[in-house]
């Protein structure tokens, strides 16, 4: 008699550290192998749509810089997720207060007008992006910190809160959004003053390199200061925290507070950069969205999640250009990043459990 | 018991016929990722036989009882029941060989009724519940064993000595021939131990067999008729005789060498009043939880409160702590107020607190011995790790922590080993230099071998001056350490005694609730 073989779930002591980049890199691979299979089955060809989205993502000048200037606002909110999400608070409201960001910023860089200079213009807009985004999650931040409401819940729900708000502002004859007298729903255009220039003929703007600087500060933070030491013993043991007298109430607002803030500068980073506008077209995109997959995809790392941000940057423009160049649908960008978040939630199990078959022995029984 | 119905449970009855034992185990090997957790481990038990399993943690003696109740599998080796080689695939499979296992921490459901959580798993209900009939049929077993429980009682309403019996009981129920108890007598009082002793009487009578699964020397080896002694997962020793061990014998076979576990008080006269309470109550969600507590330690001396858990000892200790303001009364350390002020100040004035649950409260899993040293300072807004990293290696060794280094997960760490880390960073002061150490539970689930260094430690704080408040469910090391015994019972301290004089019947029956003035 031929005895059964039982895969055995064994949970490990100790995560390898190699394992930390493989099951991300796996998920990744197999996210593609899954999007393969769709492809075939709706008759495209895997290889040469893949191929194309490389190109156009990652491997021409056109399309590297197409997916740096992208990523500037996916890591704004993969960073905003990842910040929350490592003292176990879950923002997924990142897209609102994306939105809201973009309300701050237009409105900044409308009532500011062209009267002041560039220098004073441009962080004026981008922390007032911030400040509305860290505003849209104050009430969120203040029952979940006083009275333990659900963060999931009140995020999410005022995210639908904030894209009404959009059309509101956009859709409204004689909003201080839009163009006077314009029957055309879309907002002002901000001044130059508020604008920066993008890199040559490229949508790559310096944004990109302030937003890298940030996250850079905040891993800093996280690691080497009392705010982050006081983070990270809240996150792992609230009651340890209690135990040494940390004020738990306070980190978890103000944790919550930058996270808003940080989806808020993505908002603002798309007045100064490629949009110039309020435009209710944002609430399409779910780059808000993007970076719960970013934030999970990098583990909450915050350097790795300026590398998944850059990868889904590509994963999107690839996609984009995809149904310009051929007839693929455009969807098959935002179909992988779903497979990569359950790919890469699923390769957890790896991580944490030693999986192997053994084959079960009978004797009597 | 009002119900004096005949019924038999229902379930699988072995004949123990000729076969000599019970249940054995032949050269069983178990290895978990770099362990080797049973090495060629032989074990047996006969039918009606007391055997203990003793061993510290870590010695493989768990890992043995998960695999005679059908958690684990071998990884080679056979077990043999009255002497047919049988493969226990699941603790149902060991369940259906009449093998059940009480596990320490109980696993009830506490909305249910006892006969509810007896029947849980039962195969042969109806799908409609007879709930006397049930009843009736529950109260037959327990009381054909002389164990007195109350069918129709909810769970959560039951002591722990209560609840330790409903799990018995459930395993009778199921048909158990051989029972394997973990540390039973960890959470009992001594008159529960004795009853649970006299349930074990006639249990054995009926010719049912008991595993005890223990760390301790404590009584269970001596109403074991044979002692088997694990030790690394190998056995180094079998000691028979019914209360004739020798427990030197037994703790150099557990640990592998000789070892001193003092009783030494303060010798000399104890200084001024470190910490002083005063008529401290609260109150939680209306239900009081201390009630009326006054009493003082003073520097050099160790006062014990005893006490079954869930007495009020948490509260006291984290009210002394600050982490919970009292209701009224007042808590003053060297001679300062510290009520209602929080930790950091009553940390200021000289405290230091370990508390009970030391991985997860005392110190940050995920974190390294380093921050964990951390955790009650003073940190600047950049944390200075650098600066503290000398001291940490200093504390390391002359804690002899075992350990990679001060970059070492306190996760990581044994059970002796972060209480060792807990204590280095408690006695050796933070915020200010310590005066008033509030323990609890020091040694809670640790080797004999880090008992031993732990309660050393203690000693050398008391000795150095230190005042210390050792809160413990462990009523033996309250009474051999403590100078002075304050009894805790729902929330009021009810009978106190010097520790030289004090006598176990006597504090036992405080800690149960019995008067231990005129009434008797």
């Amino acid at each position: 008699m031929r005895s059964p073989i039982r895969i055995v779930f064994e949970q490990r002591n100790e995560t390898p550290k190699y394992l930390s980049t493989l099951v991300p890199l796996i998920s990744v691979i197999a996210a593609l192998v899954a999007g393969a299979l769709f492809l075939l089955a709706t008759g495209y060809s895997p290889i040469d749509t893949y191929t194309n989205m490389l190109s156009d993502g990652f491997a021409s000048s056109r399309g590297i810089t197409d997916t740096l200037g992208l990523s500037t606002v996916l890591i704004c909110t993969g960073i905003s997720a990842a910040f929350a999400f490592q003292m176990n608070l879950y923002n997924i409201g990142g897209e609102g207060q994306l939105y809201l960001g973009m309300i701050g910023g237009a409105w900044a860089g409308l009532a500011l007008g062209d009267r002041l200079p560039s220098f004073v213009m441009i962080p004026t807009v981008l922390l007032l992006g911030a400040l509305a985004g860290a505003l849209w999650i104050l009430i969120p931040a203040y029952v979940r910190s006083r009275l333990g409401t659900s963060e999931i819940v009140t995020t999410l729900l005022l995210t639908y809160v904030a894209a009404s708000l959009v059309d509101h502002f956009v859709y409204t004859p004689g909003s201080f959004f839009v163009t006077k007298n314009s029957a055309f729903p879309q907002g002002r255009l901000v001044p130059d003053s508020a604008s920066l220039t993008a890199f040559g003929n490229t949508s790559l703007y310096p944004t990109f390199f302030l937003v890298v600087l940030v996250t850079l500060t905040l891993f800093w933070l996280v690691k080497r200061t009392e705010y982050g030491y006081r983070i990270q013993v809240i996150a792992d043991s609230p009651r340890a925290a209690h135990y040494a007298g940390i004020n738990a109430n306070r980190t978890t607002l103000s944790v919550m507070l930058i996270s808003g803030a940080l989806s808020g500068l993505g908002g603002a980073v798309l007045i100064v950069g490629p949009f110039g506008r309020l435009d209710p077209g944002i609430t399409m995109l779910g780059y808000g969205y993007a970076g719960i997959v970013i934030a999970a995809l990098a583990r909450n790392n915050f350097s790795a999640v300026i590398v998944s941000g850059i990868l889904f940057a590509g994963l999107r423009s690839g996609g984009d250009k995809l149904q310009i160049s051929t007839d693929t649908p455009i969807h098959i960008g935002v179909m992988l990043q779903g497979a990569i978040l359950l790919f890469a939630l699923g390769g957890e199990a790896f991580r944490r459990y030693r999986i192997h078959a053994v084959r079960t022995e009978r004797t009597a029984q | 018991m009002t119900n004096t119905s005949h019924e038999v449970a229902k379930g699988p009855h072995h004949e123990s016929g000729a076969a000599p034992s019970a249940l054995s185990a032949h050269s069983i090997v178990k290895r978990f990722p770099g362990v080797l957790a049973n090495d060629s481990v032989d074990f047996d038990v006969l039918p009606g036989e007391v055997h203990t399993l003793l061993g510290e943690n870590g010695a493989g003696k768990s890992t043995l009882a998960a695999m005679l109740c059908g958690l684990y599998q071998p990884d080679s080796g056979y077990i043999t029941r009255n002497g047919e080689r049988i493969a226990l695939s699941s603790p149902r499979a060991g369940l259906q060989h009449g093998i059940a296992m009480v596990h320490q921490h109980f696993r009830l459901v506490e909305r249910f009724t006892v006969a509810e959580n007896v029947i849980l798993g039962s195969r042969d209900l109806s799908f409609r519940l007879n709930r006397s009939e049930l009843e009736d049929r529950v109260s037959a077993v327990a009381e054909s064993f002389g164990l007195p429980i109350e069918p129709g009682a909810t769970v959560g309403d039951l002591s722990v000595g209560q609840r330790q019996r409903v799990e018995i009981v459930k395993a009778l129920y199921q048909g158990a021939e051989i029972l394997l108890l973990d540390e039973p007598t960890a959470v009992l009082v001594p008159a529960e131990v004795e009853k649970l002793f006299e349930n074990v009487h006639a249990m054995t009578q009926a010719g049912k067999s008991i595993v005890f699964i223990s760390h301790k020397l404590g009584e269970v080896v001596e109403i074991s008729d044979r002692v088997t002694v694990l030790r690394n997962g190998r056995v180094t020793g079998h000691v028979s005789g019914r209360g004739t061990t020798d427990t030197r014998e037994l703790a150099r076979l557990m640990v592998g060498r000789d070892i001193e576990l003092t009783t030494q008080r303060a010798s000399h006269a104890t200084g001024h009043e470190v910490l002083q309470i005063r008529d401290l109550s609260l109150n939680v969600g209306g239900v009081s939880v201390l009630s009326d507590i006054s009493f003082n330690v003073h520097a050099g001396e160790m006062v014990g409160i005893a006490g079954v858990a869930g007495n009020g000892q948490k509260e006291l200790a984290e009210t002394i702590a600050g982490l919970t303001s009292p209701t009224s009364g007042s808590i003053a350390i060297t001679g300062s107020m510290s009520t209602d002020r929080g930790p950091i100040h009553a940390r200021e004035l000289g405290l230091a607190y370990v508390p009970e649950d030391r991985l997860g409260m005392g110190l940050v899993p995920s974190m390294s011995i380093l921050d964990n040293l951390l955790l009650t300072r003073d940190r600047n807004f950049v944390v200075d790790r650098a600066s503290v990293e000398p001291e940490a290696v200093r504390l390391i060794e002359q804690f002899e922590i075992k350990a990679n280094g001060p970059e070492h997960i306190a996760r990581k760490l044994s059970g002796g080993n972060a209480q060792k880390v807990l204590l280095a960073r408690e006695l050796s002061g933070g915020r200010s230099a310590t005066k008033l150490l509030v323990v609890c539970s020091p040694t809670r689930g640790l080797d004999v071998g880090a008992i031993e260094t732990v309660r050393a430690l203690l000693n050398d704080a008391r000795s150095a001056g230190q005042a210390i408040l050792l809160i413990s469910e462990d009523l033996d090391e309250v009474m051999s350490l403590s100078d002075r015994i304050l009894v805790l019972y729902r929330g009021s301290i009810v009978h106190e005694t010097p520790g030289e004089s004090a006598q176990l019947a006597t504090v036992g029956a405080a800690m149960a609730g019995l008067s231990t003035e005129g009434n008797a």
